[in-house]
Order: C-alpha cells, then sequence, then structure tokens
C-alpha cells in the first residue's frame, strides 16, 4: 500500500489509524496540520491546497521511507489533503508506529518537517477582508537536523565506512574562534594547523570519554572517532556529563556525535557502535594519528594497548575507582614500555573494581578524562611532556599525585618486545572471539544442544535465578580449578558476560568445549522466558 | 624491627580503611610485608594481581624492606 496519500476528499482518521495497527508496536504517534483562524496577524476564514501532484507523489514517499529507514519505526502514513478546507479542516495527518514511543514521535516530527519543507505544495489563504494571498508550504527549520544519523544495524560490524557523519557542518553555518589557544606560544597558528588535520580515536563515550571527546573537539581536533557500543542510563549521568536525562536509553555513540556537532560543527565524527575487536581493531587503528581509551573494560585496555604497540599509534589509558585514578601514556615508540610491561596479563575481571560494582564520584572520571585529553593535546602539538615513562597515581581524596617510572627492560623486553608480546596477544584473543555465543533466550541455548553453567555467586543467583536447569559454579571455583565434573559442550553464564568469558577461556584449557554468554544475563531479552 | 610507611591505593585503600600508615615490621621483604598485612587488614587481592613501588620506584616483591622506606601497594583499576 502506498504510505503518502495526497486527495481532496474528507480524511477518514479511524480508517488511517486500523491501517497502522501492528502486532509488534508498543507507540502509535500522530501529527495532525489544521487549518487555523489567522496567520501573521490576519484573519483567515479558509485556504486552498494546492499540489503538483506527480512530484509530490514521489517526494512524499520518498520522505516516508525515510522516516521509516532513519528511525526503524514499523509503519508510518501520510496524508495530505488539497482543494479548499474550513477553520478546523485537518490539512495534513502523519501517522507512525514502533516499538517504542521514542521512535514514533521523532519520525512523525521528520515527515511533517521534510514535507513541509520539500514538497511543492502551495497555499492559498482567503482572509476576512476577502482578498487571497499564496503562502509557500517551505520552514528552514528542522529538528531532525540537529541529530546524528540513525541506523538501525545494532548488530552488524563497523567498518570505517560505514556511519560516517560530518555532523552539523552541512547546516550550521559557523567559524570556530580558537584565538585563546592560539595565543599560546608553543600553539599558534602552526599548532591549531596539526589540531586540524588531527584524527584521534576516542574507546568509550563515558565518565572518562565525555571530558576526551568535549575537549578535543573544542580544541579543534579535525577528525574524531568515537567507539562505545552502550546506550545511556540514568545511573551514567551523574558523570557522563555530555548527556541529558531525556537522553536515557538511546546510543552513546549518536549522543555523541550529536554533541559535538552542536559543539563544534566544523569537526568530522565517525561512530563505532559495536565494540572493537581483535579481528578489526589494527585497521581501524590504522586510520587514526592517536588513541585514547576510556572504557571500563579491562579486555578492552589490553586489547587497545596490543593494536597500538602493533600499529604504533600512541595511545592514551586511564582508569578510575572510586576516589582516585591511574594514567599511563603509552608511546608504541621501540623500547618505550607499554601496558603490558608493568601488567603483563589481563587481571581476571572480578580482581579489577568497576564504577557499578565499586561507586565512584562523578569528577574522579572527569579529572582523569581531562588529563588524558591534556596529553592528547600534549602529543598533538609536540608540547613539552614528562621525560620518564611513568603511571600516574592520583588520589582525589587527599590531592596527592605520584609518578612511578616503568623500567621497559623489566617488561615485555624479557619476553621478545612489546610487538612480539602484542602480536601473540592479538592472535589468541582472536581465537577466543570464538567463545561469545549470543542467545535471545536461554532455552534456545539448550534447544541448540548446551548446557548451562551459572558462574555467578550464590547471592546473585538468589536475587535473579535462571528461568533453565542450570549447574551452578561460581567463577572463582572454576579459576581455582577444582571443577572436574564439566563436560559437553557448556554455556557458561553471569550477569554481563565478563567472568564466564574468563571461565570459558580457562576451561578451553583444560579442554572443556566452554563458550559464554555474550553480554550475559542483561543482553538477554527482557522478559522472553517468563 | 623496620619501621616503613605504607600507602594503599583502590580496593587496597579501602579494605584497610586509609590511605597509608606507618607500621613497625618483622617482614624481611616486600613479600613478606604483604602476606602480614594481608591477614591484618583482610585484603582480598592476591599479590601476583598487584604491583608495589618503593620510595617511588616499581619493585620486586623480594627486595629487603629498609629502614624509612615507603611502599606503594597498586591494584589495577578499570573504572571509566
Amino acid at each position: 500500500m502506498s504510505r503518502f496519500t495526497i486527495t481532496a476528499d474528507d480524511v477518514d482518521l479511524a480508517q488511517l489509524r486500523e491501517d497502522l495497527m501492528h502486532p509488534g508496536s508498543g507507540g502509535f504517534c500522530s501529527f495532525e496540520g489544521w487549518v487555523r483562524n489567522n496567520n501573521e496577524g490576519r484573519e483567515v476564514s479558509g485556504l486552498e491546497y494546492e499540489a503538483y501532484t506527480e512530484l509530490c507523489m514521489a517526494e512524499g514517499e520518498r520522505i516516508v521511507a525515510e522516516a521509516i529507514e532513519r528511525y526503524g519505526v514499523l509503519a508510518a502514513h501520510c496524508l495530505h489533503r488539497v482543494g479548499e478546507l474550513k477553520i478546523g479542516d485537518i490539512a495534513v495527518w502523519i501517522g507512525a508506529c514502533a516499538a517504542h514511543r521514542d521512535e514514533a514521535f521523532r519520525a512523525c516530527r521528520y515527515i511533517i518537517d521534510e514535507i513541509k519543507h520539500r514538497l511543492p505544495i502551495w497555499k492559498k489563504e482567503h482572509y476576512l477582508e476577502g482578498d487571497t494571498a499564496w503562502v509557500a508550504c517551505s520552514h528552514t527549520e528542522r529538528a531532525h537536523e540537529m541529530e546524528p544519523p540513525h541506523r538501525h544495524d545494532r548488530h552488524e560490524g563497523h567498518s570505517p565506512a560505514h556511519e560516517h557523519g560530518h555532523h552539523g557542518s552541512t547546516t550550521v553555518a559557523f567559524t570556530p574562534d580558537y584565538s585563546r589557544q592560539t595565543r599560546l606560544r608553543d600553539v599558534g597558528d602552526i599548532g591549531q594547523a596539526k589540531l586540524s588535520a588531527a584524527r584521534v580515536l576516542v574507546i568509550g563515550a563515558g565518565g572518562l570519554g565525555c571530558p576526551v571527546i568535549s575537549y578535543l573537539a573544542g580544541a579543534g581536533v579535525g577528525t574524531l572517532g568515537v567507539v562505545d557500543g552502550d546506550v545511556l542510563d540514568a545511573s551514567n549521568l551523574h558523570r557522563q556529563v555530555m548527556y541529558d536525562a531525556r537522553d536515557v536509553g538511546r546510543r552513546k555513540v549518536d549522543l555523541a556525535a550529536r554533541r559535538v556537532a552542536a559543539l563544534n560543527p566544523t569537526i568530522a565524527v565517525q561512530t563505532y557502535a559495536e565494540p572493537l575487536h581483535a579481528g578489526t581493531i589494527a585497521d581501524v587503528f590504522a586510520h587514526y594519528d592517536l588513541v585514547v581509551e576510556c572504557t571500563d573494560d579491562l579486555a578492552s585496555r589490553y586489547l587497545a594497548n596490543d593494536a597500538a604497540v602493533l600499529t604504533g599509534t600512541p595511545l592514551i589509558l586511564a582508569s578510575v575507582y572510586q576516589y582516585e585514578g591511574q594514567l599511563q601514556v603509552v608511546s608504541s615508540i621501540p623500547g618505550e614500555p607499554c601496558l603490558r610491561c608493568l601488567w603483563p596479563v589481563q587481571p581476571a575481571p572480578g580482581l579489577a573494581g568497576s564504577c557499578v560494582e565499586s561507586g565512584v564520584l562523578g569528577p574522579v572520571p572527569g579529572v582523569l578524562g581531562t588529563m588524558q585529553a591534556m596529553e592528547a593535546l600534549k602529543l598533538l602539538l609536540g608540547l613539552p611532556r614528562a621525560n620518564d615513562h611513568a603511571l600516574q597515581l592520583v588520589n582525589l581524596l587527599d590531592g596527592s599525585s605520584q609518578r612511578l617510572p616503568i623500567d621497559a627492560a623489566g617488561g615485555c623486553a624479557l619476553h621478545g618486545g612489546c610487538v612480539a608480546v602484542a602480536r601473540r596477544a592479538i592472535a589468541s584473543a582472536q581465537g577466543q572471539r570464538d567463545i561469545d555465543r549470543t542467545f535471545a533466550r536461554l532455552h534456545d541455548a539448550i534447544a541448540a544442544g548446551y548446557a548451562i553453567i551459572d558462574v555467578r555467586d550464590a547471592e546473585e543467583i538468589a536475587v535473579q535465578p535462571l528461568p533453565v536447569d542450570s549447574l551452578c559454579v561460581p567463577a572463582a571455583l572454576v579459576a581455582a580449578g577444582t571443577v572436574e565434573l564439566i563436560e559437553g559442550r557448556v554455556l557458561l553464564v553471569c550477569a554481563s558476560g565478563k567472568r564466564s568469558g574468563h571461565a570459558a577461556r580457562l576451561l578451553r584449557q583444560r579442554g572443556v568445549e566452554a563458550y559464554s554468554l555474550a553480554g550475559g544475563l542483561t543482553a538477554l531479552s527482557m522478559g522472553a522466558e517468563t | 624491627m623496620t619501621h616503613v610507611t605504607l600507602q594503599y591505593y583502590a580496593q587496597l585503600r579501602e579494605q584497610a580503611g586509609a590511605s597509608s600508615e606507618q607500621v613497625s615490621t618483622g617482614a624481611g621483604n616486600l613479600r613478606e610485608l604483604y602476606d602480614e598485612l594481608r591477614t591484618r587488614h583482610g585484603f582480598s587481592l592476591p599479590i601476583d594481581a598487584l604491583k608495589v613501588a618503593v620510595n617511588a620506584q616499581f619493585s620486586d616483591w623480594s627486595r629487603v624492606l629498609v629502614e624509612g622506606d615507603t611502599v606503594v601497594f597498586i591494584p589495577p583499576v578499570a573504572g571509566g
């Protein structure tokens, strides 16, 4: 059925609404444009719409299709009246239904804005005084222009060609004023040109990533890549200062791109809505001059380190815990220390505290992220930096900070050097990708022949028992090697997929055909099994 | 007995209930010192998950304690 109608007939609202009913819809939104009794101070008695019908049909269909694609709504329809209309008549009707209300609202808004902007429709207003005037139906303000492009391919991989957006640069005429930083003798116009030509990848658009992205965009770093697989949660807002309460539930990469477009429309933003993995990370790094690691994930940090060393890309690492943080700059220059020179092997997930488990005060990632941004600008501008390669510890309770120099000779050098160590680690990580399995429901995993092993602690299991038969073996017991009964093809399950992934790798080393539920229980379809 | 100053970070600070303390210890080296502290404060982290620094330099766990040393224990942290 056609999604766009142009008609001189009366509107059957009930029918229009019914045509859009869809069992998968959780929200329906409609917009009605009415004929009002005044325009620009003149009283209107009625009006007449005239359309270039053939062009309107083609363009109208296109607009509705764009809205469906852009916002992932299930169905949408737009009807535009032509001919003579009186006060209170419906001139335009738009309806959209979607799984969630937000998409429906946005699709409606998009369609009406584009219709007003693009369709060759004119209206002739009849004024009470008896005269008439043709009024162009075009508006210039389109709310969605300030949004990053929407795509609904959350499960696809993202090559650099995907999701490329020069957000805002086509719609906002804005000349950045960098005078406050170019005034610095060590920056100047030459430094500004360096920043403008620079390409920086920020992994993680959370507590650390917010200041990094904001300061680098503000400083005029020409291209910013942003990697984040998460959507915004209300619990992020106390420390992730680029985002608003109304953004909860939306993808952080889209929000970050929107923020950069609003802050400095001259910056090109490239978004990656899935975490980078061992198979592609080096290719992605090759497109950037510098990488800033801002996730709360140890595995991501190690992977970034290995890819940075292999591609010779400088990497700025930071992490926080409650009221303190750690910072390390990996130059990726041969002979200078990397993350593995200090911590050769990734600690088990339970050993390093996270913001979720341990808590954190908002300004702590704010300070450490700001320090990362400072290090990034220093590297890009060639400003003076500390001579040593150190782990910097910052305690924001007592205000102390100390630098502990890292001895490269005592690190990877003992194991063939950083590059050889990184190459082995990436190859091993690539092999272990095979461990993750994605299921919407645990029943599907059982049907596929997996036995379920719950590696959570007894207290967690008591709060949220699994809806299927499972063997309970806490991750610590798997790590301790005290489990001998596990055999056959097993799927390990925990809350987030981190502990189960680690435990599955350990079991693999003991010859068990072990897999890990990717994303853990939180990634299962909500309520699908109850 | 050797008198040393201890500094704790992250989980260790939390479990010790303080950022630093001064102790007199009979421990001969850093490994023995950490074992002693682990018993006293109930530290959950095993020694191989930690880094230790003495007088602002990363150090080997077998380093012998010297009167007046400042010892810093550093766990890995992951928050972001």
